[in-house]
């Protein structure tokens, strides 16, 4: 008997370790691969669209694509759905092989990265189409502006992804305390709830979850501060930013933000909402539905003011775009400027998860029937400021910012409260220097 | 019985011989293939030579571009030579995520061996059940990782979940297995050992199935004990399957990325972040394509020197 097989024997080591390094090669190599794209027949446009909400949202936007008569000799359009896994990488392949689309939905920042790029044809002529058929005045106040750059429209917002303060209030009235107005009264709050098992700030910053990053960024900016100068310059170091971070480190230190949080994924933090442990905090549009808990009981809470008196929320423009590869430029514009004219039938048919950017769309039935959409729209959108704060324009390094291992850092060290504000700013600042383009 | 006959006897049982049996014999002869064989055999071959150059080769020399220029997934950019990989090599996030990853592999690959080694030589014996508890076994490798890291998450995310909760109960306070750093480190490898042992497992399984069971008899013939038995025949025995195991399971471990992702995503503050993910982040969270293709060339060559140390371990095995 023999252990050894022939075949194996005489499996020379050339052989196995080519085997070796193609097995070893695959994880880099994936990280290689191109994207998919789909074909389009001539002339058409190809639309793609990112999952957005439930997949009753696609099938509607698909509808509305396809639904589109083109005039003259424009093309028609096709809808394709890109998932979010990945996506950058998605685009980037079928952009560099032109297999892209021509009009896209997408990353917030993803736009102005492309912009770099040279790939974004831009939108000053829809912003025209806009101006002529009214919908331009029906913008909300502000939304526009972050998409302006040197040299034109980079892109046309279409929904604003809003970050607000949530509470529970049976849980404020069993503590016996008021909502907060201010850091102080948050802070007080925050120890009344502690002493039911309540958390006073929930957020979390696991797998996946961007909340918790969103969370700094967001009492930093409530504070008058942010990661940028007016001029875009890295401003990471102000003093509202240490004071916004110290306050945090205050909350950990207090046990008004849970121990556990630099590990909670998103559904962690919504089992924290449903389970009556999460008393107040940031989260996205649309939390009763999304924690299950339709009862009344979750609601938007107004913004607070820092200690200098300053109220600002955080804002996330979402946007359309388009590419310069296209079979025809007039027809990405006809398309976009068809698509901005019938995005109401999406919240008309109550399939989004956030804010529209026209005001007409907020007066309507289908969107006042919920009172914290009124509230959100009436009391955080006019004082909402976006990543590039203390700037308003948008660009490219915001996207490094936003999903970057720098503010992930940055964040699970203040969760985890084992620092002072200075030694973790210094290392957020370094660590942002060390990816964001000049 | 004297100590010379047993170790004699273990010798010829490692050898597969029955007690004074003749030997097969080395059969370490390479063939000789006629030309004709060896036409037949490059013409048979050719297509899959061209399928692996096309699936592996073009990809692998256009992240060689990549990780040598400046620029990113649409346009590579400038030629900046090995730059990318010296600023990988001074990174202290390089340094400690080879570590973790170091540790990561250590006790994933020899966890997972210890307790695949183990099942396999219970399973060997008659248990009642055996089959089912097989298949049951099998599971942790069978379910997909996004699955089983949902099911993990759930047992010890929050200070409220099971296992928490059952150290609270039994006055063992309350451990934050995901958010504290040492105990998340220790909840990935544990989570990557069950996830893996059933791997093991099998290929362990599958070693021992091609062992006569004479051997053994013939070695308790000599006096040898149940541990002797256990050291003298069986791991020799398994020993090039297990080095194989070794090879391919580091292999897995370098390269993991989901087990920890999910799980962990990484932190909290890197402290589960592997070379792997640490490539991942830097091209994709940072649009650090140089660098981040850098790191994953750095993680093949280490993996091929390993292979390699390893494969030479199996020539050493082999039975003459």
């Amino acid at each position: 008997m023999n252990v050894q097989s022939e075949a194996s024997r005489n499996f020379s080591r050339r052989g196995f370790l080519g085997l070796t390094a193609a097995a070893a090669a695959v994880p880099l190599l994936a990280a290689c691969g191109g994207g998919s794209s789909s074909s389009s027949a001539g002339g058409a446009i190809k639309f793609w669209d990112m999952p957005w909400a439930t997949p009753a949202y696609n099938d509607a936007a698909k509808k509305i694509t396809e639904s589109y008569a083109p005039t003259g000799s424009n093309g028609k359009a096709g809808y394709q759905i890109i998932q979010w896994n990945n996506f950058y990488q998605t685009f980037s392949s079928a952009i560099a092989s032109k297999t892209g689309p021509a009009v896209s939905t997408g990353g917030g920042f993803q736009a102005f990265q492309f912009d770099q790029q040279g790939q974004i044809a831009y939108a000053d002529k829809v912003i025209d189409s806009l101006k002529k058929n009214g919908q331009f005045d029906d913008f909300l106040p502000g939304v526009l502006d972050p998409f302006k750059s040197d040299k034109g429209y980079v892109a046309v917002p279409w929904q604003l992804d809003m970050r607000v303060f949530w509470y529970r209030k049976s849980l404020f009235d069993q503590a016996g305390v008021a909502l907060p107005t201010d850091w102080a009264s948050l802070l007080d709050a925050g120890k009344a709830l502690k002493k039911i098992g309540a958390f006073g700030f929930a957020t979390g910053s696991g797998a996946g979850n961007n909340i918790g990053n969103h969370s700094m960024i967001m009492m930093m900016v409530n504070n008058g501060g942010g990661v940028f100068t007016k001029d875009g310059q890295l401003d990471v170091m102000n003093d509202r930013n240490v004071e916004a971070t110290e306050y945090l480190l205050e909350l950990v230190s207090n046990g008004i933000i849970d121990p556990a949080a630099v590990s909670y994924t998103t559904d962690n933090l919504n089992a924290q909402w449903k389970d009556k442990k999460a008393a107040f905090g940031p989260y996205v549009l649309g939390v009763p539905a999304r924690v299950g808990d339709t009862s009344g009981d979750i609601m938007v809470a107004s913004p607070i003011a820092g200690p200098h008196g300053d109220k600002h929320g955080l804002v996330f423009p979402n946007n359309i775009m388009m590419y310069k590869n296209t079979p025809s430029q007039e027809s990405s514009e006809a398309f976009l400027t068809y698509y901005m004219g019938q995005l109401k039938e999406l919240w008309r048919q109550k399939l989004m998860n956030a804010l529209p950017v026209f005001k007409s769309i907020t007066e309507m039935p289908e969107f006042t029937s919920d009172a914290n959409n009124v509230k959100i729209v009436k009391e955080w959108q006019p004082i909402a400021k976006t990543f590039a704060a203390q700037g308003t324009s948008l660009n490219a390094n915001l996207a490094v910012l936003d999903g970057g291992q720098a503010l992930n850092q940055f964040t699970q060290t203040i969760l985890t409260g084992k620092t002072d504000a200075k030694t973790a700013l210094t290392a957020f600042k370094t660590g942002l220097e060390s990816v964001i383009k000049k | 019985m004297t100590s010379t006959t047993t170790q004699s006897g273990l010798a010829r049982a490692r050898r597969g011989l029955a007690p004074g049996g003749s030997g097969g014999g080395s059969l370490n002869r390479k063939s000789k293939l006629s030309g004709q064989t060896k036409r037949t055999f490059f013409w048979l071959l050719l297509p899959s030579v061209i399928l692996l150059v096309l699936i592996h080769g073009y990809p692998l020399v256009y992240a060689g571009v990549q990780a040598t220029h400046d620029g990113s997934l649409i346009d590579t950019g400038n030629f900046v030579g090995v730059d990318n990989f010296g600023h990988v090599l001074t990174s202290p996030a390089f340094w400690k995520a080879a570590q973790f990853t170091l540790w990561f592999t250590i006790v994933g690959v020899f966890g997972s061996w210890l307790v695949g080694l183990g099942l396999a030589l219970l399973l060997r014996t008659k248990i009642p059940a055996g089959g089912t508890f097989k298949v049951l076994l099998l599971l942790p490798w069978v379910v997909p990782i996004v699955v089983s890291s949902t099911a993990w998450n759930w047992l010890v995310a929050t200070p409220d979940s099971l296992i928490p909760s059952i150290f609270r109960n039994l006055g063992l306070g309350t451990p934050l297995f995901l958010a504290d750093p040492h105990l998340a480190a220790v909840m990935v490898m544990v989570f990557k050992v069950w996830v893996s042992f059933p791997f093991m497992m099998m290929m362990i399984s599958a070693a021992l199935a091609s062992v006569d069971t004479t051997v053994y008899e013939a070695a308790s013939m000599d006096g040898a004990s149940k541990w002797q038995q256990f050291t003298q025949i069986t791991l020799p025995l398994i020993a090039r399957s297990t080095y194989i195991s070794w090879i391919l399971m580091t292999i897995f471990c370098v390269n993991d990325f989901p087990t920890i992702y999910l799980l962990t995503g990484g932190g909290p503050v890197d402290a589960t972040t592997s070379l792997v993910v640490l490539a991942y982040r830097t091209v994709f969270q940072d649009f650090q394509t140089g660098p981040g293709v850098a790191i994953a060339f750095l993680m093949t060559l280490t993996l091929v020197v390993v292979s390699v140390f390893l494969y030479r371990q199996i020539r050493k095995s082999s039975v003459e």
